[in-house]
């Protein structure tokens, strides 16, 4: 009897607040953004949140953003809930794009547009803006290539660490990596998942790679902290081998700087987040985007353009 | 005397109605706070999202008043899900819902065994039990994700009887029975008489080793629903991502609940509530653009308020503390 009161009380208290919410709503005439992040814990996506705070800012959209903590299951939630405000039109960098199906075909039922910042897509999305990642690994490989015959190593073997299988259009860093090497008479000798997507994952890979192949000469790392972490267990083991890196994080440059790593390629995720939001401004004047792939540019930094490139960086995210 | 006398009267009540309390006390706030967190939508919604972890809730919270826990459930929910979600095409969806269930049953069921056969510590066990799982997700999948196309089982997430999400309806059946099952049954007397004094239990003829087994069992067999509520959710199943963290999402929604670790005294309504607190308040947080480092503060924060509390309730009562 008690417990049942109890829910009584909720359900009175429930009904009250919805009662007290439904009166004098006013819809403003301002169109409104949600964001749905998978975690504001890494430099890339604050960048990216930025760049989409930034475009809603300049383009006159209300913003709102949910970060969804690295969980699928508060990512379809969220999603749901910005639906449920009606919003104008989403953004989502989804951390398993796998699972946004269903909740991005309410949207669409909604008449809400989604667009995708980085990551991949699934469902009816408009589109996906994502860097040109299989160009972003032949770089990589083709840097490589050009350090060590300037070097004069003689060894021809190469390992990549990659991302998971759900993160479909980061794997392309490796598949073009891959193709690059093949295509310069380079033998991959080992090709591992950083099952941990974490500097530890990279240098418990790298302490792998190794192990199993006493003789690489270089290797990539698809995602940047991992790159950073597989520099530091090169390092620690005081060999030789080049590490180039993905995405172009402080961590990255940071250990650029201390010349423990080669390379990076740079993705511009600030970039991701501002053309989305342009992108959407597209589509609410009505142009047409469906399941369409936006490619953004990638850039190779080398410890001479790191300078250049933080500056920018800094400067944008100080705006 | 009269200041005394009303702390008492509040802790005495504080088990039935301090969390339903609280839940109506945050979604007063919040509601005041922000706009779209009242809205009809985002309120239901929540609610079948809550479903999620406290149907996962009903089976720990018999584990931990039998004296033992399990932190191999997250994992369960990723091997049952990708093995049952790959047999849509095969079996067809409600089938492979079945499937799923009885799959993470059996999961349960093996570490009861573990557990009562081999005299393997249940921290142990599901621990090692946790990589043992999520490793033949992996393998059973290559580490690829399983999509679920079948409209049925897609249904269940988001489908409605009577204007309430399935969701809710399932959470709330699965509520009453196992709330039956604890204050109706021998069963669950026997639970909490292993729970209070092992030995004592056994002397006065309780077969400890069956019930520990099927306490487990049980753990599975509510994961196995909740594994079916999230498959539908997602539209997926990922070996990597399914059920990471979902044992300590559970374990907190029912120590908050107020069953003692301690094991014998449990709140399977607590639990309940606490899902819901948990969620409404992390969604209210959101709303509001609290940085979700200072949600996870607040997550913890909450945790070791509720331990506070029932000690609190404890010690102005006399009772002996749990």
């Amino acid at each position: 009897m008690k417990k049942i009161l109890c829910v009584l009380i909720v359900l009175m208290v429930v009904g009250g607040v919805v009662f007290a919410g439904g009166q004098g709503e006013k819809k403003s005439t301002q169109k409104t953004v949600g964001f749905s992040l998978w975690t504001m814990e890494y430099t890339f996506f604050q960048a990216v949140e930025k760049g989409v705070r930034d475009a809603c800012k300049d383009l006159g959209y209300t913003y709102v953003m949910i970060d969804q903590n690295g969980k699928a299951d508060k990512m379809v939630n969220d999603l749901n809930s910005l639906v449920g405000q009606k919003v104008d039109g989403i953004v989502i960098t989804p951390v398993d794009p796998g699972a946004i199906g269903p909740a991005v075909q309410k949207a669409r039922d909604a008449k809400i547009p989604v667009v995708c910042a980085d990551i991949g897509k699934s469902g009816p999305v408009n589109a996906l803006l994502i860097s040109n990642n299989f160009k972003g690994g032949q770089m990589a490989m083709e840097f490589i290539d050009k350090t060590l015959k300037a070097k004069g190593v003689t060894s021809k073997k190469v390992g990549v660490g990659t991302v998971q299988p759900q993160w479909t259009y980061a794997r392309g860093r490796g598949d073009g990596f891959i193709a690059k090497a093949k295509e310069l008479g380079y033998t991959v000798a080992s090709e591992l998942i950083v099952q941990n997507p974490t500097a530890e994952g990279g240098y418990d890979t790298m302490q792998q790679m190794m192990s199993a192949v006493p003789d690489l000469a270089a290797v990539f790392y698809c995602s940047g902290r991992e790159a950073v972490g597989a520099a530091n267990a090169i390092k620690a083991a005081d060999k030789p081998i080049i590490v180039v890196g993905y995405n172009g994080d402080p961590e990255e440059i940071q250990a650029m700087r201390d010349g423990i790593m080669a390379a990076d390629i740079a993705q511009q995720p600030y970039n991701i987040g501002y053309e989305s939001v342009k992108l959407l401004q597209k589509i609410f004047a009505g142009e047409k985007y469906e399941d369409a792939v936006v490619p953004v540019e990638v850039a190779l930094l080398t410890p001479d353009t790191i300078d250049k490139f933080q500056a920018d960086y800094e400067a944008k995210m100080k705006k | 005397m009269r200041k005394v006398g009303a702390l008492k009267w509040a802790a005495g009540r504080w088990d039935s109605f301090g969390l339903p309390f609280l839940v109506a006390l945050l979604l007063l706030v919040f509601s005041l706070l922000s706009s779209p967190f009242r809205s009809v939508y985002n309120l239901v919604s929540n609610l079948s999202f809550a479903s999620l972890v406290a149907i996962g809730s009903i089976g720990m919270v018999f584990c931990i008043m039998s004296g033992d826990f399990d932190i191999s459930i997250g994992s369960m929910s990723a091997l049952a899900g990708v093995l049952g979600a790959s047999m849509v095409a095969r079996i067809g969806g409600p089938a492979a819902m079945l499937v799923t269930v009885a799959l993470a049953t059996l999961c349960g069921f093996v570490n009861g065994v573990f557990v009562t056969k081999l005299r393997i510590p249940a921290f142990i066990t599901t621990l090692g039990m946790q990589f043992v799982y999520r490793a033949l997700a992996y393998i059973y999948t290559t580490n690829t994700p399983v999509y679920i196309k079948d409209p049925f089982w897609l249904s269940i997430g988001s489908g409605s009887v009577l204007g309430i999400p399935f969701p809710v309806v399932l959470m709330v059946l699965c509520f009453g029975a196992a709330v039956y099952v604890l204050r109706k049954t021998p069963f669950g007397r026997y639970v909490i008489a292993v729970g209070t004094n092992r030995n004592a239990a056994m002397l006065s003829g309780i077969n400890v080793d069956l019930v520990k087994n099927a306490v487990f069992t049980l753990v599975g067999f509510f994961v196995g629903i909740a594994t079916v509520v999230t498959a539908s959710y997602l539209g997926s199943v990922n070996p990597g991502m399914t059920g990471q963290g979902y044992e300590f999402q559970v374990i907190t929604v029912v120590v908050l609940g107020g069953t003692a670790l301690s094991g014998g005294n449990g709140n399977l309504l607590g639990a309940f509530f606490a899902a819901l607190f948990i969620t409404y308040m992390q969604n209210g947080l959101g709303l509001k653009q609290v940085n979700s480092y200072w949600q996870y503060v607040a997550t913890g924060m909450v945790l070791i308020f509720a331990v506070g509390i029932n000690r609190l309730k404890s010690a102005i009562l006399g009772q002996r503390e749990t």
